[in-house]
């Protein structure tokens, strides 16, 4: 199953995103209470997305995005049938990245 | 130790040089570590912008005003301003930041984002414009059922 579902959807010259990334967010006193260890805490730390190789959205995260964290963004500049490709970074350095075109 | 960090500071600028424009993601994290350790929204601002005052207009905060999942608590912030960044912080956590953007110019600022929240309690938000001035938006909210356990 992909990482990342991502759905974009060109209008008026604006693509509107809608992503949702599977992970399981855990914050730092979730993974005390259930593993006792603070230290496996994992969260998503960075997602970007890039079209046609320029960044259009960009955020560093914490660990108080919700579980399977969506989100929801706008940007100019991409046409129908571009790929938009997102990828996340999580605080174990894991890193995942999915595309999709612009529909 | 001087002479360490100025060499540091060498290798940096190179490898910034190096890296195509387009590719000049900021990860907060690795910049500002300290802000995400704070655990007071004014800590967190200042940790991550310094001493700055800030215009409390042009930002709207939606969320539900009773949300009764803590776990999946779903914030809109848009703005039109002409923004560099934007973060994100929340008093109900036991650390304030939850999120920074980076925003490209010419972007829409209009982002939906589900945050976690323990308690009932406040999310600030704080815009960066490329005027060099800082905005806040405030937006108080009661949760019903804690979602990240404290």
């Amino acid at each position: 199953m992909a990482n990342i579902k991502i759905k974009a959807k060109f209008k008026d010259g604006i693509v509107k995103v809608k992503a949702l990334a599977k992970h399981e967010m855990t914050t730092y006193n979730q993974a005390e209470k259930k593993t006792g260890d603070r230290n496996n805490a994992n969260f998503i730390t960075h997602i970007s997305a890039t079209v046609n190789g320029k960044i259009v959205y960009e955020a560093s995260t914490s660990q108080f995005l919700s579980k399977d964290p969506i989100f929801k963004f706008k940007f100019r500049g991409g046409e129908k049938g571009d790929t938009i490709s997102m990828t996340y970074v999580d605080n174990k350095g894991n890193s995942k990245t999915d595309t999709a075109k612009i529909k | 130790m001087k002479r360490r960090n100025f060499l540091r500071l060498g290798a940096l600028a190179t490898a910034i040089a190096i890296i195509p424009s387009q590719l000049s993601a900021i990860d907060f994290r690795e910049t500002k570590p300290s802000s995400w350790a704070a655990h007071n929204v004014d800590d967190a601002i200042k940790a991550l912008y310094g001493d700055i005052s800030v215009i409390e207009s042009g930002i709207t905060i939606t969320t539900p005003k009773l949300a009764s999942n803590g776990g999946a608590v779903p914030v809109n912030i848009s703005s039109s301003i002409d923004a560099k960044s934007v973060a994100l912080f929340q008093d109900a956590n036991p650390e304030a930041t939850v999120a920074v953007f980076t925003i490209q110019e010419g972007a829409i600022v209009d982002y939906d984002i589900k945050i976690k929240m323990g308690k009932s309690g406040t999310i600030t938000a704080i815009i960066e414009g490329r005027d060099g001035k800082f905005y806040a938006g405030k937006r108080t909210l009661d949760v019903a059922l804690g979602g990240c356990d404290g």
